[in-house]
C-alpha cells in the first residue's frame, strides 16, 4: 500500500447499490472497485454507457456515499463524514464540471463563479472570481449573463467556478459532450493546463479521443473495474493492473 | 457574504415571475389588511367612547325601567318609572339635576317636508344634564311645562332636513298632526354611538305625555350627582328609594336599573372589544389562507429549482444554507404582502373612520402584530417547502429534468 499522504484519493472495495431495500429494483451500479490516484494525475474513466462511470464519479465527488467500501480523499474517510462535512469537502477540495454548465440563469458570469466562495465564507470573492475568469480567458465576459454566452464560454465559466476555491481535485463528467470538436479541444487544453499546474484531474468520457488526453485510464463495465493502466493500453484492450484486479 | 448571496438569489427568484409573486402575496395583503382595518375600527370606536365619557363627566347616573340586564341591551319596554319617581329622586341629598325623559317616535312635517323623528319628552334640566347647547333660539321654561305648551327644540339634522338653510326658530312644525312652535335648535353633536341628539326633537315632558303619546311612564331618568365621589352613594340611595316607592318586597328583584353613564359606556367599550376580536379572528383566517398560498407556491418553486439546488449542493451549500434560502424567500413574500396589507388596512381604517365619524387610529400594536404575523406566517408556511429542498439528494437534484 502507498502511504495516504501521497494519494489524492483512495477507493477500496467501493460498492454502490441503488434501491438496496427493494430487491426487484436494486442495481449494483458500482461493484467492488479499488484504485488509488496520486496527486497531479490525469485519469480518464471510460466504459460503456450504463457501466457505472457517473455513479462512481458521484461517490468520488462526495455527492453520494458508497453502500460499502471505503473512500479516502486527502486522507479523510468520506463514509464517516456528516452531510455538512461532505458539503465542506465538495466546497474546498473538489471542483465539478458537468456536461451541462448548470449556471444560474439570471446571474452574471462572475456572480456564478462567486457562488462556491459564498458558501466558503471567503473574503474578496469578486476579485477571486475575476481571477478565475481571467484564468479561463473570459475576463471580458464577467458581466455577461449565461444567455449572452456561447456553449464553450458557458463551459469555461463552469470551469472557473470549479477552480475558484483552488480545489485539489477536478471531476469532469463528459465536459465536452455538448460541444463541437474544436471548442471541446479548447476546453480540454484548458483542463490539461490546470492539471499541469498540479490539480488532480478525473474525467468521465465515452470518447476515446478525449480519454487519450489523460495519461491514465480506468475502464468500468457492469460496475466493475475492468482495466486500469496507461490510457493507450487500457483503450487498446489491456487487462486491469495486476495490483488492483487482484492478479487477473 | 452568504447573506448577500441569499438575498440576491431571493430577489432574482421572486423577480423572475413578478405576477406569480404578486399573486402569492395577495392572500397576505388581504389578510393583514383586514386584520389591521378591524383593529383600527375597534380602536376608533373605543376612542370615540372614551371621548364621550370624558365629555359627559363622571357624575352622571341613568335610571332605566326593568330589571338590570347583563349587557347594554334591554328587552321590551317596562312601565315602572314615573315622573313622581324623578321628583322624589330630585329631593335626595347630593343630587344636582334630574332629567326625566320619555322617548317616542313620530311623523314630523314642515310645509311639504316630511320625516320620522325621535321625539323626546324632556324637562328644563335636560340640556344641562346632557351638556347640550343651542345654536339658535331658546330652551323651554317651567311655564311651558306647566302649561303643556306645544313647543319644540329640534336637532341639527332635523333642522337641516325640514328647513334647509332657513331659520327654524319661530316656525311651526307638525308632530303627529299637531302644530308645535320651534323654540330653538340643538348644536350638532355628530355620531355618538347608538343614537344622536341631532336626529331628535325635544318637547315638554308634560306635552309629550298628555298630547302626543298619552302615557305617563318614563323611558329613563338621567341625573347629575353633586360630586363624583358621591356617585355610588347616590346610586345606593336611589335604589333604596325606588324599591320603597315601587313597594318591592325583600325578595323581589329591582324593577329598574341605576347605572353611571361611565359604566354604560364601559359596557359599550367591552362590546366593541368583543366585536373587534371576533371580526379580527375572522380576518385572521384569511392569513391562514394566505400562508397556504405561500406554501403552495414555494413548493412549486422548489420543484422548478431542483437542479439549481443540486448545483448549489455540489459547490458546497450545506443543507441549512438551502433551508435558509427558501425560508428567506417565503418570509420576504409574506412580509411584503404584510406591508402592502398594512397600507391597505390603514386606508380602509381611514375610510371607515370618516364614514363612522370616529377618530382614525391605527394602533402601534396593530402594526407590530401585522408585521410579526406576516413574518411568522412566512416562516411557518415556508418551513415545509424549505425542508423539502434541503433534504434533496444532491445527485438526484442534479439529474432532475
Ligand atoms: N438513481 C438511480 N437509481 C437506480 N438506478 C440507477 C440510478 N442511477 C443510475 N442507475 C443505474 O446504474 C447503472 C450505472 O449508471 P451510470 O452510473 O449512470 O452509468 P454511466 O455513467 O457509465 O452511463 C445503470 O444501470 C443505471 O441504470
Ligand atoms: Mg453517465
Amino acid at each position: 500500500m502507498e502511504t495516504v499522504d501521497s494519494n489524492a484519493l483512495s477507493a477500496q472495495h467501493l460498492v454502490k447499490i441503488y434501491n438496496p431495500d427493494r430487491p426487484e429494483l436494486a442495481v449494483r451500479a458500482v461493484d467492488d472497485v479499488s484504485f488509488t490516484v496520486e496527486r497531479g494525475e490525469s485519469v480518464a474513466i471510460v466504459g460503456p454507457s450504463g457501466g457505472g462511470k457517473s455513479t462512481l464519479m458521484y461517490m468520488l465527488g462526495c455527492l453520494s456515499r458508497p453502500t460499502s467500501g471505503s473512500y479516502l480523499i486527502d486522507g479523510r474517510d468520506v463514509a464517516r463524514l456528516s452531510d455538512d462535512a461532505l458539503a465542506e469537502v465538495r466546497n474546498r477540495h473538489i471542483g465539478f464540471v458537468f456536461q451541462a454548465a448548470n449556471l444560474l440563469p439570471r446571474r452574471t458570469a462572475v456572480e456564478n463563479v462567486m457562488l462556491p466562495l459564498a458558501y466558503a465564507g471567503a473574503r474578496g470573492a469578486r476579485e477571486r472570481a475575476l481571477e478565475a475568469l481571467e484564468r479561463v480567458g473570459l475576463a471580458q465576459r464577467a458581466a455577461h449573463r449565461p444567455n449572452e454566452l456561447s456553449g464553450g464560454q458557458l463551459q469555461r465559466v463552469a470551469i472557473a467556478r470549479a477552480l475558484v476555491t483552488r480545489p485539489s481535485l477536478l471531476l469532469c463528467d463528459e465536459p465536452t459532450g455538448a460541444l463541437d470538436s474544436r471548442t471541446g479541444r479548447e476546453i480540454l487544453d484548458l483542463l490539461e493546463a490546470l492539471n499541469r499546474e498540479g490539480t488532480t484531474l478525473l474525467m468521465v468520457t465515452h470518447d476515446a479521443a478525449v480519454a487519450r488526453r489523460m495519461r491514465r485510464a480506468l475502464r468500468i463495465g457492469d460496475g466493475r473495474l475492468e482495466a486500469d493502466g496507461p490510457t493507450e493500453e487500457v483503450l487498446d484492450g489491456a487487462p486491469a493492473r495486476a495490483s488492483d484486479a487482484g492478479g487477473g | 457574504m452568504l447573506l448577500w448571496e441569499t438575498l440576491g438569489t431571493a430577489w432574482k427568484a421572486l423577480g423572475a415571475s413578478k405576477l406569480r409573486t404578486a399573486l402569492t402575496t395577495l392572500g397576505m395583503v388581504i389578510g393583514v389588511g383586514a386584520v389591521v382595518t378591524m383593529l383600527a375600527m375597534g380602536e376608533g370606536a373605543r376612542a370615540m367612547v372614551e371621548g364621550k365619557i370624558r365629555s359627559l363627566g363622571t357624575n352622571l347616573l341613568s335610571v332605566t325601567p326593568g330589571a338590570p340586564a347583563r349587557g347594554p341591551v334591554r328587552t321590551g319596554s317596562v312601565e315602572t318609572l314615573t315622573w313622581d319617581d324623578a321628583r322624589a329622586i330630585a329631593e335626595l341629598r347630593e343630587v344636582a339635576r334630574v332629567s326625566p325623559e320619555s322617548m317616542g317616535s313620530a311623523q314630523v312635517r314642515y310645509l311639504a317636508k316630511n320625516m320620522t323623528s325621535g321625539v323626546v319628552g324632556a324637562t328644563v334640566p335636560y340640556l344641562a344634564v346632557h351638556s347640550y347647547d343651542l345654536t339658535a333660539g331658546t330652551a323651554f321654561s317651567d311655564n311651558d311645562l306647566l302649561a303643556r305648551r306645544r313647543v319644540a327644540i329640534i336637532g341639527a339634522n332635523v333642522a337641516r332636513t325640514l328647513f334647509g338653510n332657513l331659520s327654524p326658530v319661530g316656525e311651526r312644525i307638525q308632530i303627529k298632526g299637531m302644530s308645535f312652535k320651534v323654540l330653538g335648535v340643538l348644536e350638532e353633536k355628530g355620531n355618538e354611538g347608538f343614537s344622536s341628539p341631532d336626529d331628535q326633537i325635544l318637547v315638554p315632558l308634560s306635552t309629550h305625555q298628555a298630547a302626543l303619546f298619552g302615557r305617563d311612564y318614563l323611558s329613563s331618568i338621567a341625573l347629575q350627582v353633586a360630586s363624583e365621589e358621591a356617585t355610588s352613594r347616590v346610586q345606593t340611595e336611589i335604589k333604596r328609594l325606588l324599591r320603597l316607592r315601587h313597594r318591592l318586597g325583600a325578595s323581589a328583584e329591582d324593577d329598574f336599573d341605576v347605572r353611571s353613564q361611565q359604566e354604560m359606556l364601559q359596557v359599550m367599550g367591552q362590546v366593541i372589544g368583543i366585536f373587534t376580536a371576533l371580526l379580527g379572528s375572522v380576518a385572521a383566517v384569511s392569513l391562514l389562507v394566505g400562508g397556504i398560498g405561500i406554501m403552495n407556491i414555494m413548493l412549486v418553486s422548489v420543484g422548478e429549482r431542483t437542479r439549481e439546488i443540486g448545483l448549489r449542493m455540489a459547490v458546497g451549500a450545506r443543507r441549512r444554507n438551502i433551508l435558509l434560502q427558501f425560508l428567506v424567500e417565503s418570509v420576504i413574500v409574506s412580509v411584503a404582502g404584510g406591508l402592502v396589507g398594512l397600507g391597505l388596512g390603514a386606508v380602509g381604517a381611514a375610510g371607515v373612520a370618516s364614514v363612522a365619524g370616529w377618530p382614525m387610529v391605527v394602533p402601534v400594536y396593530a402594526v407590530v402584530l401585522a408585521l410579526a404575523t406576516s413574518f411568522g406566517v412566512g416562516l411557518v408556511f415556508g418551513v415545509s417547502p424549505a425542508r423539502r429542498a434541503a433534504r434533496l439528494d444532491p445527485v438526484e437534484a442534479l439529474l432532475h429534468e
